[in-house]
This record gives structure tokens, sequence and C-alpha cells, in this order.
């Protein structure tokens, strides 16, 4: 089950793809106990294009300046027809990709619609105990993934572009109450300034309550390695404010639940693949009750 | 979808810059089922060996259109068995001369395949 390598980075890299690969029976199996939460997780989101893999390169190469191990998860599309994809994301973060100290893995959104991978919970929860520090999660660039990356991670960085327009468009969507950090991406074009004070002054607004985490908004810019030593500052304020502050206990909560849910809808949809065209004949009620009693036995 | 749930690295060893063959290829498998990573250009064997392991890829594709194949396929071959992770399959495209396919074959690549 647990073949040794002689090289155990070799040895941890395979242990993620059999969770990865897993099906839900062989998860389920695999969490007996609740891990010690150990990894800090970021998650990066916004829109295709916004500059989420260049950051993060730039990002953990900040990170590991703090002698910190960091495990990058990216996530591309999977095609809806060939059910396969271009991982792309790595191409973006050559400069760290053989940093011992990092390690990137690319996967695949599979059957998911919300930005992640529909296996991304128990991805990480494998990743509570490889000795990671730190894993910085990469979404796809979709509508609305601040929702479930929201669920996972303990600081969302979304990314957005200078364009005049975008600032409203991120406030229409809600997506400007998600985020913890708020990054005006690529500020060598023109508008950032602009774009940077519309979102400070919205983030502000929500903050009547003493105790809660006011927002904050960076620009980084390629052309300016420095500019991304802000959003690594930014990151360890909210990090310590997080540690004083957010009910841990709630959390898991949430993200286990978060988990469960992502479980049972892999199940089903495994489930309706194997359902037959007889079947499929019947009417609604009785596909549903067919779908029902499968879904509670325990899946094999 | 034959490929399906397989993981594919394309690489791209030496100089050149021509990369539009590989970025086909990787397409290519992409609607065969697979999921593809692409190195990116100008990757040397111990660099494209390492994102193998972390990626935990079934295959590595080498697009070399260089001339210098057979130094590349060896030096990647030696790479991976450095990582432990010789099962990793390599092919290779670009151009190749027929005459080295045996060559190639015969230090352990598995397909050749030219236009
Ligand atoms: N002008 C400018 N371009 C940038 C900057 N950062 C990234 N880019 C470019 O923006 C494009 C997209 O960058 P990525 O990092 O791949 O963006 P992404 O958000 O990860 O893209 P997806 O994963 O496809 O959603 C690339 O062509 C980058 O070179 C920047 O700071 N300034
Ligand atoms: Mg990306």
């Amino acid at each position: 089950m647990n073949p040794k390598s002689r090289n155990s980075r070799r040895e941890m890299s395979k242990a993620l793809s059999r969770v990865a690969n897993a099906s839900v029976s062989e998860t389920l199996e695999e969490q007996k106990s609740i891990p010690i939460n150990n990894l800090y997780r970021i998650g990066v989101t916004g829109a295709p294009g916004a500059g989420k893999s260049t950051l993060i390169s730039h990002l953990a190469s900040k990170r590991v300046q703090r002698d910190r191990k960091i495990g990058v998860i990216a996530i591309d599309p999977t095609s809806p027809v060939s059910k396969g994809s271009l991982l792309g994301d790595r191409i973006r973060m050559e400069t760290v990709s053989d940093n011992p100290n990092i390690f990137i893995r690319s996967i695949p959104s599979r059957r998911a619609h919300d930005g992640l991978a529909d296996n991304t919970a128990d991805i990480l929860w494998s990743m509570e105990d490889k000795n990671f520090d730190e894993v910085i999660v990469e979404t796809v660039g979709v509508g609305q993934a601040e929702y479930s990356i929201r669920s996972l991670v303990d600081t969302v960085v979304l990314v957005l572009l200078p364009e005049s327009g975008d600032a409203i468009q991120a406030m229409k969507a809600g997506i400007l109450e998600m985020a913890d950090i708020y990054v005006v991406n690529k500020s060598d074009l023109p508008g950032a300034e602009q774009m940077a004070g519309d979102i400070a002054v919205t983030a502000a607004r929500k903050s009547g309550v003493k105790e809660e985490w006011i927002p904050k908004v960076i620009q980084t810019s390629n052309n300016n390695i420095d500019s991304f030593r802000a959003l690594d500052e930014a990151i360890e304020s909210h990090r310590i404010w997080r540690s004083e502050k957010v009910n841990r206990d709630e959390e898991r909560r949430a993200r286990i639940l978060y988990q469960v849910q992502g479980l049972i809808g892999r199940r089903i949809e495994e489930l309706i693949e194997v359902l037959t065209d007889s079947d499929l004949d019947k009417t609604p009620k009785e596909i549903y009750e067919i779908l029902i009693e499968n879904l509670s036995k325990f899946p094999k | 979808m034959a490929l399906l749930g397989k993981r594919i690295l394309i690489a791209k060893p030496g100089l050149d810059g021509h990369d539009v063959g590989a970025k086909i290829i990787a397409l290519a498998l992409r609607d065969a089922g697979a999921d593809v990573i692409y190195t990116g250009l100008r990757k040397s064997p111990l660099y494209i060996a390492r994102v193998a392991v972390d990626e935990d890829v079934d295959a590595i594709g080498l697009s070399i259109l260089s001339g210098s194949h057979k130094e590349i396929v060896v030096q990647t071959l030696e790479c991976l068995n450095e990582l432990d992770a010789s099962d990793i399959k390599i092919f290779v495209g670009g151009t190749i001369p027929r005459d080295d396919y045996e060559g190639l074959i015969a230090a352990g690549v598995r397909g050749v395949f030219t236009a």
C-alpha cells in the first residue's frame, strides 16, 4: 500500500496522488482521525488571467524566506468535453519550481464548478501530516470561487485587475465581502491607484465591529518584485489576527461540513454514472429512490 | 478518452525556442482525456525530472528540435533514476532522424513520434 522510496519527496508525492485519485469509499477509509491542524492555508482567487499563478510564485518565494515549507495546490479546469485538462499554472511558477522547500502540485477541477477541485478538502486534509507549514491554493478563475475557498482556507486573497468597472463588478457580485486581502495586480497598468482606493473605501465600510478584521488592499506588479513583500506582510498580520480572534472549533466544524458535502456530492456522481438505461426509463421519483437507496449503503 | 486519469508532462529541453509542436501535442493529449502539464521552454533534464516527481506523472514527452536528443534522453533517464522515478515512461518527439530511433529505444525511450 505504501511502497517505500529512497526519495522521500517521491514518496510524499505518491501519497498525495493516492488521495487525489481515491474513490469516495477509499477516502472515507483513509480519514480515520481528525488531524491536528498544522497547516496554514492561503487561498488565492480571482478572474482568469488576473495573475494568480505569477503572484503565487512571488509569494511562495517570500514565504520560504520565513523558513517555512510551502505546498502549492494549483487548480485548473477539467475540459467538460474530453475530461482531460491542461494544467498551465506551473509555467508561471518556474522560478520557484525547483526550490527544495516548495512543492507544487497541479490538479484538475474534475466535476467541481466552484473554482476548486471536487476533492480539494480531502487533499488539504492529507497535507496536514506531510511536513508542510503552509499551503497556497490557486482556484480556477471562475465567478463565485470566493465562496468555496472561504470554507477551506485561513486567508483569502482576491486578485483583481486595474481595469475600470472591475471594482463595481466585484461589489455587485458581493465578492468584496469574502476576502481578507485584496490585491490590485498588474499595477503597472493604468487605473490601479483608483481601483485600490475604491476597494479600500468599500472594504473599510464593513468594519463596524471592533473585533473585525479590516481587509487590506495592496497593489502588486510583476515588474516590481518588492511589491509582493507587502502582500507577504499582510498575510502575516492576518495570520496573527486570526490566531487571537478566530474560534477554531467553529471553523473546524464548518470545514468538515464542506468536506462531507463534497464527499456526498461525489458519491452521488459515482452512483449516477452506474445508472442503467432501464433505470433511466423510470419516473424521477423512482430514479430518486434508487439513488437514495444506493446512497444509504456504505460505498464499496 | 483513452488517457482518462493519466498525468503527462510535456517537456521542452534544449535551447531552441520553438514550442508550437509541444503545445499541439499537449492539446491532443488533453483531448484524449489526459491531465497534461507543460514545463515551458529551455528546461534542464534535472528540472524536468524534479517536476515529473512533484507532479507524479505517468509519462514525460520530450520535445526536442536541437539535434542533441541522445544526450538529453540519457541525462533525463539518469536524473529520473536518481530520484527513484525510473518507472516514469519517456517518449520523444521533434526532429529525430529515423536512424536514431533504435538507439533511443535501446536507451529506454518507449516511443518516438515525429511529424
Ligand atoms: N502587465 C502585467 N502582466 C502580468 C503581471 N502578472 C502577470 N501578468 C501576465 O498576465 C498573464 C496571466 O498571468 P497568470 O499568472 O497565468 O494568471 P492566472 O490568474 O494564474 O491565470 P489563470 O490561472 O489562467 O486564471 C500572463 O501573461 C502574465 O505574464 C503583472 O504584474 N503585470
Ligand atoms: Mg493560473
